[in-house]
């Protein structure tokens, strides 16, 4: 049953409303007692909390799965999971297809119904994320799925099924649930998707990179998952010029790249944090020269015109109109990063 | 929903496909037609590293802008289905939707099914199709013949087989193709390629100077290297005559010239290749090569000082980068293992960029040994571009799952890089400085060679290391504990020191010759012994000790003498766990302590402690609320504004003490001022999402992001409340096979502000005048000069005895950071994000449209005292309370119509619009004032920056499946 069931009196243009307004309701009114827990299966089968390790049924083959899921088999046949398993098994428990996932069918096939009896990776099933997500374990557990335990996404309680369907062919690679890597994250990092629509972005819309190529959405040793050992090395892995080491180097450039840069998106050019100069003269203060002047509007090219004097430090790639090697420099006169 | 078993079941159920052969015989020619198109297409690969696993290295995705879910052909939807339940979900409760139809296969002989589409036809695009914002990391064709997608996937799916071959790519021949191809066995074995091109267009206003961009050298064109020369009567150059004449020639040359583009694609492939050794063993290795090629905006510099003229020079580049990857990766079910090695070589085909220089610069420093120094001599500038880098790591990784006790598990990563580059140092100017004469001692053919380093070679080397340790375990079905300790720290080995050993002399030569920031003893009087030279370092060569030991007070505290190898550990320790409250409800909440230690900086330690809290429900029927919130707390020891004497000429002798000596370069920065990545922080993070089912086939998707990092100690630098606030709408409508909508709305606010003062003088035997407008002044004697409309407020007398007391913080009578000097920036951001879109079918064609919007402003406002500041009634008219509004917005609607013509042809006709329209001050005025400055130092800006657009691009194509 869904919230729609609920709303069935109320005008359509109002259902939406009304549901917003549910939720609402339902943050600053959580279930207050064991009682009135709803189970996460909509049938709410009894026999769900004490079977779902199903545990005494057997295997039954796949023919007999697809005397009721054909079509499912259909779709599920362009997929590399079914793929590998009919013609070339790498483990026992592929060759059961199917039931690799799903687990054993003989009591599910008895009861077709009885959510208990057979692992689902849907909402509607109700079987536990933790069983789920331990059911793809079995086979994914090393290699990129090192340190999914304790990971963001696993303290989230993001299942594996959250963002893979390996039952239809949606997406090139993966098993996505939805066509791209990025379109996946975007289900929940809407705040990412409209950053990767700023005025400076990293080629996500345009197809050119998605969000793997820095992040491990199945753990990594870091907090933000990212597939380097900080951020910096994911960034030198596209950006491999900045790497150096340099003679010449700029501390915060050293430490972490997003001290000045923005990794989704920016207003700003170069997806930086904050415009030039007042970016540089966040740290920047210097008793002597001009790092710590106040820099304005009269100091523009088009104030110029009109009377002001021009500044190289506002206009254009400001500050970096002389410090242009800001990322470290290799030239022997290069300490303030200009040559 | 209702098949029947005979219609459900497959003849082969390998193959997932029943009876579709019908009208299949017909189309054969076609087919090898398309075979020959594809394999022609597949041939301009070029072999390249494989798109890589979701651990390590880039390239995952392949794609363009028309195909950014790497095909985008507008299939059809199966009515069906995927199975007997309809609007299923995910676990959180996202619609899994329709799928696409499962498509039709084809039997080549020997257990071999194939399948395939190419999408080719003209495509032709009208408006600003320069524009390099349009343009940006895409490349749609004017006009023409435009292959836009194509794949094939053949497979041999017999028991004991498993073998396939797949391909596919976009944009065919366009500066942003991409192609893959990969083979293999299933669960065995697989060679991966894959080829991708992304184009970098940062101006198409740009106006160069000079031939040979993209080259190592570029030739000025119109305008004289050196600048114009305009000499007085006596023979000795006039200035003022000089700048006037250069800019005038600048300007004329610079309105001849057409506006053009700087830009590079990075064009990267790879081959990979995937083996199973055994059912636990395997091994993967992968090799990429990335070559970018181009130009993009840069600057140069002259003179020293702040600046003796700037011009916006292109930027030449042509970089490799080899990666290469091995894994060797272990799996028992019980215990994990990988290990990794990754070598990456970076690769500059252009070591250095020598340019012509159009300027009539101003120097300093430097002086001709007799008579006046002609700056028309300073002809060219030569930059060291980024030198080639070696990056090597290993990596090893163990995981051990230990069901049964307690359901633990354990987690070791120890990962060991180096970093390192080796590069041919270059001379610091190619000018053999004849003539010249450098603090009294001749420059000339001292410093044109790379005998004037202290070493010929770089030897810059960073190491890293990375221990993690992670255990979680879960003594009860409730209960879940996890800890985790990890230690990462750098060890910087570079070594340099700035000193000439052919002249003795510490410090640099800036700028190509045109300059230099030189330490070197303080010749007033009262600072060092009378009669103390100038040269008195340079006898002690490069000994940096003996230099030290003479005892005397240097020119300037602030010439850099060596480099600043920075380095820093970082420990976290965090503990945690999950309590499950009941069925699809847990609550979690962790520890954390991250400490940094660091060498060089101005903080030697900071430590964070955050404490984070996550709930998730998931029990509830019409939805999922996940929310958590964060808050952090950084401290560190004490702040030391200057931590870096030991690199400059502060550390070469005593302090000095002589009156009318400026002491501004022996206070580093201002004692109060914070850098906000070691200052005091208090942070604060929110995230609440609730996923809504709505209908059974609508969701709803709410989210909210909070963050807010408050710095409690600093009153200068970043300060106060940065904050960032997003809230997002999500809808989702997927009715049926025919219909299905889609639209989202962001709303993104973030603030933030810092404050600096701008600061003034420290001379020693100095008087100081505070008045009560803010003014300050200064002067040799007690009595105030009387200022109109504003009283003394205060007298400072600045001493050998008390200046470090004076001049060290801000103070209302502060000579140097004085109170009322302070300025003040409050940042704000606001954007909107929209998109909307949905597909239908109307049985004779089907529809998809895309639109997206977004928009920005960022305002700028600042307060200051213009009295205190100095600045004029014309100046603070134009200057106001903030730069304009930076604002842009942008449209995009893709609209692709299908019309199938047969089981196996159809057509597709793509409209995309773009429109465009941006305001960025940085820019303003530049196109009609790129020299600013009528005389004096010059100016020099070429890129005008981005630009308002709109653009059309219609297209019909064939769309052959095979």
């Amino acid at each position: 049953m869904s919230i729609y069931s609920l709303l069935v009196p109320a005008r359509a243009g109002g259902r939406l409303a009304a549901a917003t307004v549910l939720a609402l309701l339902a943050v600053s009114c959580s279930p207050s007692h064991k009682g009135t827990v709803p189970d996460e299966s909509n049938s709410a089968h009894p026999g769900t909390e004490v079977d779902l390790m199903n545990q005494d049924s057997t295997y039954i083959g796949e023919k007999a799965c697809l005397e009721c899921h054909a079509h499912a088999n259909e779709h599920a046949s362009m997929g590399k999971h079914l793929k590998a398993f009919r013609s070339n098994p790498r483990t026992p428990a592929q060759t059961e297809m199917c039931e690799a996932c799903h687990g054993p069918g003989s009591k599910h096939a008895a009861d077709s119904l009885n959510r208990s009896l057979i692992i689902g990776y849907t909402r509607d099933w109700g079987t536990p994320v933790a069983v789920q997500n331990a059911q793809c374990q079995t086979c994914h557990k090393g290699g990129g799925q090192m340190h999914w335990t304790s990971s963001a996404h696993d303290r989230a309680g993001v299942a594996c099924s959250d963002c893979h369907n390996p039952m239809v062919k949606n997406s090139l690679n993966g098993a996505l649930v939805r066509s791209t890597i990025s379109e996946t994250c975007f289900n929940c990092h809407q705040q990412q998707r409209a950053d990767f629509h700023k005025r400076s972005h990293m080629p996500l819309p345009e197809g050119k990179m998605s969000c793997v190529d820095c992040h491990n959405p199945h753990g990594s040793s870091t907090r933000p998952l990212l597939k380097g050992d900080t951020v910096n090395d994911v960034c030198y892995t596209c950006h491999a010029e900045k790497r150096g080491p340099f003679i010449w180097e700029h501390a915060p450039v050293r430490e972490n790249c997003a001290n000045c840069h923005l990794p989704h998106g920016s207003n700003n050019e170069k997806l930086l944090v904050a415009p030039r100069p007042w970016l540089c003269q966040q740290c920047h203060d210097a008793s002597i020269g001009h790092p710590g002047q106040l820099f304005n509007n009269s100091q523009t090219a088009a104030s110029a015109l009109i009377g002001g004097a021009q500044s190289q430090r506002v206009i254009g790639r400001s500050c970096q109109n002389c410090h242009t090697q800001v990322h470290g420099s290799n030239h022997p006169s290069g300490a303030r990063w200009q040559r | 929903m209702n098949r029947t078993l005979s219609e459900g079941l497959c003849h082969d159920p390998l193959r997932g496909q029943c009876g579709r052969k019908t009208g299949r015989d017909e189309m054969k020619s076609w087919r090898t037609t398309l075979a020959l198109c594809v394999s022609a297409a597949v041939a301009q690969m070029i072999a390249v590293p494989v798109r890589a696993d979701s651990a390590a290295g880039v390239g995952e995705h392949l794609g363009n802008a028309l195909n950014p879910l790497t095909l985008k052909t507008v299939p059809e939807h199966d009515p069906d289905g995927l199975d007997a339940w309809p609007d299923e979900r995910t676990p959180t409760g996202k619609l899994l939707g329709w799928p696409a139809k499962v498509p039709e296969t084809s039997s080549a002989g020997d257990g071999w099914v194939y399948h395939g589409q190419i999408e080719i036809g003209g495509m032709a695009t009208g408006g600003d199709t320069d524009n390099a914002w349009f343009r940006t990391y895409k490349d749609l064709p004017d006009s023409g013949l435009y292959l836009n997608n194509f794949s094939v996937q053949a497979e041999q799916l017999g028991k004991g087989k498993g073998y396939f071959f797949e391909a596919l790519g976009g944009g065919v021949g366009y500066r942003d193709q991409f192609e893959g191809i990969s083979l293999g066995r299933y669960n065995d074995w697989s060679v991966k390629f894959f080829y991708n091109e992304t184009p970098h267009v940062f101006t198409n206003r740009y106006r160069s100077l000079w031939s040979g961009v993209g080259s190592s050298n570029l030739t000025l064109n119109g305008v004289p290297a050196g600048g114009v020369g305009v000499k007085n009567a006596d023979g000795t150059m006039n200035a003022t005559d000089s700048q006037t004449a250069t800019v005038a020639g600048l300007r004329s040359a610079i309105e001849a010239v057409e506006d053009s583009e700087l830009s590079l694609v990075r064009e990267t492939g790879g081959v990979s290749f995937d083996k199973y050794l055994s059912s636990k063993w395997r091994f993967i290795g992968r090799y990429s090569l990335e070559h970018r090629d181009g130009s993009r905006p840069f600057g140069a510099v002259f003179g020293g000082g702040g600046g003796g003229g700037s011009v916006e020079i292109p930027e030449s580049i042509d970089y490799d980068t080899h990666d290469i990857l091995a894994m060797l990766r272990f799996d028992d079910g019980k215990n994990s293992l990988n290990l990794q090695t990754n070598v990456s070589l970076f690769r500059n085909n252009i070591d250095t960029l020598t340019f012509e220089n159009p300027l009539y610069v101003s120097t300093n420093t430097v002086a001709a040994s007799s008579g006046v120094l002609d700056p028309t001599r300073f002809t060219s500038g030569r930059y060291d571009l980024y030198p080639d880098n070696d990056f090597y790591n290993i990596k090893a990784e163990y995981g051990r799952s230990m069901p049964e006790w307690y359901h633990s598990r354990f987690t070791a990563t120890v990962s060991l890089s180096k970093m390192k580059q080796n590069d041919h140092l270059i001379a610091p100017t190619t000018s053999d400085l004849s003539g010249i004469s450098i603090n009294g001692v001749s420059a000339e053919n001292n410093w044109n060679t790379t005998s004037a380093l202290s070493r010929q070679r770089a030897g810059a080397e960073i190491d890293t290391r990375l221990f993690d340790v992670a255990f979680s375990m879960r003594p009860t079905d409730k209960l879940g504990l996890d800890t985790k300790i990890r230690y990462y720290e750098t060890d910087n080995k570079t070594d340099y020191l700035a000193c000439n050993p052919l002249t003795g002399q510490w410090g640099r030569l800036l700028n190509d010759g045109t300059g230099g920031a030189f330490a070197f003893p303080n010749t007033s009087a009262g600072n060092n012994p009378a009669g103390t030279l100038a040269t008195a370092y340079d006898s002690a060569g490069c000994n940096l000790n003996a230099v030290k030991a003479l005892g005397l007070v240097p020119s300037s505290g602030a010439s850099n003498i060596r480099n600043v190898p920075y380095e820093y550990s970082k420990t976290n320790v965090e503990f945690g766990g999950e309590y499950r409250l009941a069925r699809g409800q847990t609550i979690t909440g962790h520890i954390e302590r991250e400490q940094y230690k660091r060498e060089h900086r101005e903080r030697d330690s900071t430590w964070e402690d955050r404490l984070k809290i996550g709930y998730l429900n998931r029990a509830y029927q019409w939805g999922t609320i996940r929310g958590s919130a964060e808050v952090g707390r950084r401290r560190g020891d004490s702040y030391d504004p200057d931590p870096y004497e030991e690199f400059f000429s502060v550390s070469l002798g005593p302090e000095p003490t002589a009156d009318v000596t400026n002491l501004f370069s022996w206070i580093h920065a201002m004692k109060s001022f914070r850098k906000f990545d070691l200052a005091d922080r208090d942070r604060l993070a929110l995230d609440l999402r609730l996923d809504l089912i709505a209908r059974h086939d609508l969701d709803v998707g709410i989210s909210g992001q909070y963050r807010q990092n408050r710095f409690p100690d600093s009153d200068f630098g970043r300060k106060d409340d940065q904050t960032l606030g997003t809230a997002s709408l999500d809808v989702n409508w997927q009715p049926s096979d025919k219909l299905g909508l889609y639209g989202y709305y962001s709303y993104q606010r973030s603030s933030m502000t810092q404050s600096s003062i701008q600061p003034n003088g420290c001379v020693i035997g100095n008087y100081y005048y505070f008045y009560s407008d803010g003014a300050v002044a200064s002067g040799s004697t007690p009595t105030a000069p009387a200022r109109s409309g504003a009283s003394l407020v205060d007298t400072v007398l600045v001493s050998s005895g008390n200046w470090s007391s004076q001049c060290s913080d801000h103070a209302a009578n502060s000579p140097l950071w004085t109170e009322s000097r302070k300025w003040t920036v409050d940042y704000d951001d606001t954007n909107h994000a929209v998109g909307l879109g949905g597909r239908y079918d109307f049985g004779f064609a089907r529809l998809e449209l895309d639109y997206s919007y977004v928009t920005g402003t960022s305002s700028l406002d600042y307060s200051y005292n213009d009295a205190a500041l100095g600045l004029s009634s014309a100046v603070v008219a134009l200057a106001g309370g903030g730069m304009p509004d930076s604002d842009y917005n942008q449209h995009t609607l893709g609209l692709n119509l299908v019309f199938p013509i047969s089981k196996s042809v159809a057509l597709r006709a793509i409209y995309r619009y773009e429109q465009g329209s941006v305001d960025d001050w940085h820019y303003a005025g530049v196109a009609a004032n790129p020299v600013p400055t009528d005389s004096g130092s010059q100016a020099v800006y070429l890129d005008a920056g981005s630009q308002d657009y709109h653009d059309n691009t219609v297209g019909l194509l064939v769309q052959v499946n095979f």
